[in-house]
């Protein structure tokens, strides 16, 4: 009896993670290099929980997992120099305190020993170590496979200041996002130098997460919690009609 | 319900994104502004199954995990340090600067500070002074009874005294420039100070090592760009929209769950 009662609790509980997976969503509408997450959910058959004699088993749902949608973001202009977007299926490297760390957000800056940086201080890694700017250069100028270069002092002659590492990794889904807009890698898959995909210089890469879609999955979310919860009434009221009925014995 | 809390980190940070736009839209024909710009990142998240995980002995794993996110942060309100449209005004002492530097500023309590701010003044003194009346570095005076002041894009400020028909040079006015201009610390009118993240001033001659050229006459304009501002001020507001709408989506299954027990 009490079946369904876990049934609508085992619906209602994964509802409330895609839920908070939506506002999480949303909250990061403008968050340049975010990546929308959705969720997967699956059916879970109860062992020995079958629904009376003879019956099909009862099957409750569970959330299996949380998916990446990596696909590309709007790429805004900003016309900053130290702004760089990523066209195509790639990764920026950073050297982190935990390792390394990759990210599709490439708003830097320079710190101020001439490294260029995240906005949380991360040197962004070149193919030989992170990429130091000397003091008097000017005119950065990153071109599409990555090539840092600039005008040093008066001179009118490019200086090469470094090659950005761009990767890419067989199954990005798998990556784990770590918050601050960065991903690690699981153990054992190995970045890639990508040749697909090209860096845009004074460019930001928007935010992945469509308002609609997240909006009307917020809507479904919300009525079909309304639907169990009701089911759930439903199923108490039965309850409470078989009890007054049933003791209803006339004297 | 965690959706309530990281819908509200939506909302504040949206808050803040409204705040730095105002900012820069009241600044629009300050001489000299550089506009700033909210960058947000994603908060924490919270690996409830991480992906990789074994979930046989032969070896299968995990292909997708559950890793909840809690919200968004603001990690910093950059300033951008594009050049600004340079505008003719015909007066002597205003100064543009056509690229890198700063003019350093002596304050009254003997510490620099740095402007793009190039609409000087002339004190009682002669001195050559900012609009709030702050020397400029190097000091130059001007004396009485001179004509013809010209500054060149080198920064040599010349004078044609009275009685000669050749320009005196007065002195020279240098730029400085940081390695991180962005690191530099706002204090207001128009004014920036040293942090260790801008790095340590180098003071140079313009047109030289990188600084920029000056330009008599001219005043350097906000880089704010009214079109893009106006734009971003649209998608905060909607972000702050959809950020409530979410907190009363979550109030409505709260009050669902709630109303179940009668």
């Amino acid at each position: 009896m009490e079946n369904i009662l876990l049934v609508g609790l085992s619906r209602q509980v994964a509802l409330g993670r895609e839920m908070d997976v939506v506002a999480n969503n949303i909250a990061n509408i403008n968050t340049n290099g975010y990546k929308a997450d959705g969720s997967l959910f699956a059916e879970y058959l109860g062992s020995g929980a079958s629904a009376g004699s003879g019956g099909a088993k009862i099957s409750f749902v569970q959330d299996s997992g949380v998916w990446h949608n990596m696909a590309q973001g709007a790429i805004e202009r900003t016309g900053n120099p130290l702004d760089l977007a990523i066209d195509g299926q790639g990764f920026l490297v950073l050297q982190t305190q935990r390792g390394e760390r990759y990210t599709r957000n490439g708003a830097l800056q320079i710190n101020a020993q001439g490294q260029l940086v995240t906005s949380d201080g991360d040197p962004v890694m070149g193919d030989n170590g992170p990429i130091k700017f000397q003091p008097t250069d000017q005119q950065v100028a990153i071109s599409r496979d990555g090539t840092v270069s600039v005008r040093q002092g008066n001179s009118n002659v490019d200086s090469i200041r470094g090659h950005l590492r761009l990767v890419d990794f067989a199954s990005p889904q798998q990556m784990q996002k770590e918050g601050g807009g960065t991903f690690s890698a699981v153990d054992g898959a190995a970045p890639q130098p990508t040749k697909t995909a090209a860096i845009v210089q004074g460019s930001l890469e928007q935010s992945n997460v469509r308002g609609v879609v997240e909006m009307s999955r917020m809507i479904e979310i919300t009525r079909t919690y309304m639907q169990v919860s009701s089911m759930l009434q439903q199923q108490d009221d039965q309850n409470q009609q078989a009890i007054d009925k049933l003791a209803d014995v006339p004297g | 319900m965690q959706a309530l809390s990281t819908a509200a980190t939506g909302m504040m940070a949206m808050d803040l994104n409204v705040q730095v736009i105002a900012n820069n839209l009241a600044n629009m024909t300050t001489t000299g502004y550089k506009r700033q710009r909210a960058t947000f990142q994603d908060l924490l998240y919270d690996h409830i199954s991480r992906i990789g995980t074994q979930t046989s002995a032969q070896g299968n794993i995990l292909p997708v995990g559950i890793d909840v996110g809690s919200g968004v942060k603001t990690v910093g309100t950059a300033r951008l340090m594009t050049q600004g449209t340079l505008a003719p005004t015909g007066n002597a002492l205003d100064v543009a600067i056509r690229g890198d530097g700063f003019f350093k500023i002596q304050m009254p309590d003997g510490t620099y500070s740095y402007s793009r701010d190039g609409s000087f003044q002339m004190d009682a003194q002669g001195r050559i002074v900012t609009a709030k009346g702050n020397v400029v570095l190097p000091t130059i005076t001007i004396p009485q009874n001179s004509s013809g002041l010209s500054i060149n894009a080198q920064g040599q400020v010349s004078v044609i005294q009275q009685g000669s028909t050749q320009p005196t040079i007065l002195g020279q006015l240098t730029l400085t420039r940081f390695i991180n201009q962005a690191g530099l610390l706002p204090i207001g009118d128009n004014l920036y100070t040293e942090t260790p993240a801008s790095g340590a001033p180098q003071d140079g001659v313009p047109g030289t090592d990188g600084a920029g050229d000056l330009l008599q006459g001219t005043l350097e304009q906000s880089n704010v760009d009214s079109v893009s501002e106006i734009t971003n001020l649209i998608a905060a507001q909607r972000a702050y929209e959809m950020n409530g709408k979410v907190i009363t989506a979550a109030d409505q299954m709260l009050s669902t769950t709630s109303n179940l027990m009668r």
